[in-house]
């Protein structure tokens, strides 16, 4: 049975436990200090924030497999505001554009569903980090491979939970088997619809065949920086070799008429000297 | 598209260089065996050259791929699975593919350069001449044409079978762009080492100028092309060393001023090669042209 988590960002307080809980689990090194020494300044200087709301991390990778976005909203005036928070992650996504690429078969899934990247086998050829449409995998310089979430491969194998979903206080992010976190994704998407929030939508019941991690969100996936037609690039595979094979035989022709011409008129090239 | 898809990070120096150098020995190997097959004897120097370019190239081109991995000593993992010992090939993976078919192509390039060496009487050998001979030339030449499209299309398929944005939105023109490139700068190899060899004397000379031609059209159409497609996601192509290097370098140095200098210096007679002092530049020209191609593209999907 498939495993996977349902991230209900309505509920997130943003207070970036389950990045702690994740970095502490998968012993994933630390972020460079946000405070540096300046000898000349003799003092200490603000380094390494991205000026994004309360966002530090900036980006998922090979150290970070969690990361939780900040989402200012403000009316013109300022009058009115909505902070929405949102802990994005690897989505194990079942069509997995990450997994399709590998050519060394060191992306597998797991019998949980889980997408997971086997350290020994990968060669750190980097063709994942491009084919993965969420921009989750990155390569590590000390390993020479790359990395991301496991989905707590160790511990979901062994009867536990994801650590992120274990240590989120709110209960906004949960694991368990993926039908039945649709089903509670569904009645709280329906509550919340009833409470007058329109907008609010669940993201990765259909996206590249259908994500293990997915998401309710109460803005357009686009707000939280999901994009909204996701195309697994290996589906446009078919067509982008069709073209290419389209182009070899087009210079095939191309070289039936220039060769052949003048091969068949042998008394052109005889005259013909450079 | 999302802009948030990570950059791979692959060296132009390593890739493109790939792409590049591989396009040459296998635009050069199927130039060399077209000519052969549709032209007979009356091209046969032209195909020996092609034959004898592409195996010293494509053995310049497995210490560039494995030069930019994360762990080089791990490479035969791309051939066989590291769990089990045995042959492994992901049909879904270009890059899987790919290095089956490098090793093909590099197999067939070898056998028809060993029969250059034998035809040529360089390479002798009784027994060995004896039983090679029994194998077909143009067997292995087809099926190393084959293949040698492959390596030269499967660098742009890879590249356009991504989630970057400017690889999306050039998609699916990369690969025939980049067999044509390959093409003519096969040729163009082919010509300087003629030209080299003191060998420009084949009757086919003028046929083999005009293929030159036809692929340097057929390279200009799928450039601008893919241009045009990408719209707006063009951007990166269209400024800083980007641009200068795919329109002034791959456009116009690249295969414009090579065709209208060539159809400029041979306008008065049908089927006469250009003067071969310009026809060397012009060669020069194109392959330098090819190399900026790649680059320029490579580049183009890894601007943050």
């Amino acid at each position: 049975m498939p495993k996977g988590m349902f991230v209900d960002t309505s509920i997130c307080t943003g207070c970036k436990a389950c990045q702690v809980a994740c970095k502490e689990w998968n012993a994933l090194p630390h972020e460079p200090g946000h405070f540096r020494f300046d000898p000349v300044e003799k003092r200490p200087v603000a380094v390494n924030f991205t000026g994004d709301s309360y966002d530090n991390t900036g980006a998922l990778g090979a150290t970070d497999w969690r990361r939780v976005r900040f989402i200012e909203q403000f009316s013109e005036d300022r009058s009115r505001g909505r902070w929405l928070f949102s802990s994005d992650s690897c989505k194990h996504c079942n069509d997995a554009g990450c997994l399709n690429a590998c050519p060394t078969g060191a992306i597998v899934r797991t019998g949980l569903g889980n997408v997971f990247i086997r350290q020994d086998v990968c060669i750190g050829c980097k063709y994942c980090i491009p084919s993965c449409p969420y921009g989750v995998i990155s390569l590590s310089i000390a390993t020479g491979t790359v990395h991301k979430c496991t989905l707590c491969n160790d511990r979901i194998h062994n009867g536990l939970g994801t650590a992120c979903a274990k240590v989120c206080p709110t209960g906004s992010i949960s694991f368990g088997e993926i039908a039945e976190l649709r089903k509670a994704a569904d009645t709280r998407l329906a509550q919340l619809k009833g409470l007058g929030y329109g907008e609010a939508n669940i993201y990765g019941y259909k996206e590249a065949g259908g994500l293990n991690v997915f998401y309710l969100f109460l803005d357009r996936p686009q707000v939280y920086g999901q994009t909204e037609s996701v195309v697994v690039p290996q589906r446009r595979l078919p067509v982008s070799s069709a073209v290419a094979i389209a182009g070899a035989l087009a210079l095939g022709g191309a070289a039936l008429v220039s060769f052949r011409e003048r091969g068949s008129r042998p008394e052109d090239g005889e005259e013909v000297k450079t | 598209m999302n802009p948030e898809v990570h950059i791979p990070g692959w060296e132009w120096y390593y890739v493109a260089m790939y792409f590049f150098i591989a396009g040459i020995s296998a635009g050069a190997y199927f130039i060399g065996t077209l000519a052969e097959l549709f032209g007979g004897e009356r091209h046969r120097e032209i195909s020996r050259t092609g034959f004898y370019i592409a195996f010293p190239l494509i053995l310049l081109t497995p210490p560039l791929l494995i030069a930019d991995l994360g762990r080089p000593e791990r490479f035969w993992h791309l051939l066989f699975y590291a769990k089990s010992g045995i042959p492994y090939m992901n049909f879904q993976s270009p890059l899987s593919v790919g290095s089956w078919a490098l090793l093909l192509f590099g197999a067939m390039a070898f056998l028809s350069f060993l029969d250059n060496l034998v035809s040529e009487g360089k390479l002798q050998s009784a027994p060995f001449a004896k039983a090679y001979s029994r194998i077909p030339r143009k067997w292995y030449a087809v099926v190393g044409s084959i293949a040698g499209f492959f390596v030269a299309g499967y660098t742009g398929v890879i590249l356009n079978v991504t989630a970057r944005p400017f690889w999306v939105a050039t998609d699916p023109l990369v690969g025939a762009l980049f067999i044509a490139s390959a093409a003519s700068t096969g040729a163009a190899a082919i010509y300087l080492v003629m030209s080299w060899r003191k060998k420009l004397t084949d009757p086919g000379l003028p046929g083999f100028d005009r293929f030159d031609r036809l692929s340097k059209v057929l390279e200009l159409v799928l450039a601008v092309a893919l241009v045009l497609i990408a719209g707006k996601w063009a951007a990166p192509l269209l400024r800083g060393l980007n641009a200068v290097m795919f329109w002034g370098g791959a456009v116009v140095l690249g295969t414009l001023f090579p065709l209208a200098a060539g159809w400029y210096a041979t306008r008065a007679v049908e089927g006469r090669m250009p003067p071969e002092r310009l026809a060397t530049v012009m060669a020069v020209l194109v392959l330098f042209g090819g190399a900026l191609l790649r680059i320029s593209l490579l580049q183009a999907g890894q601007v943050q």
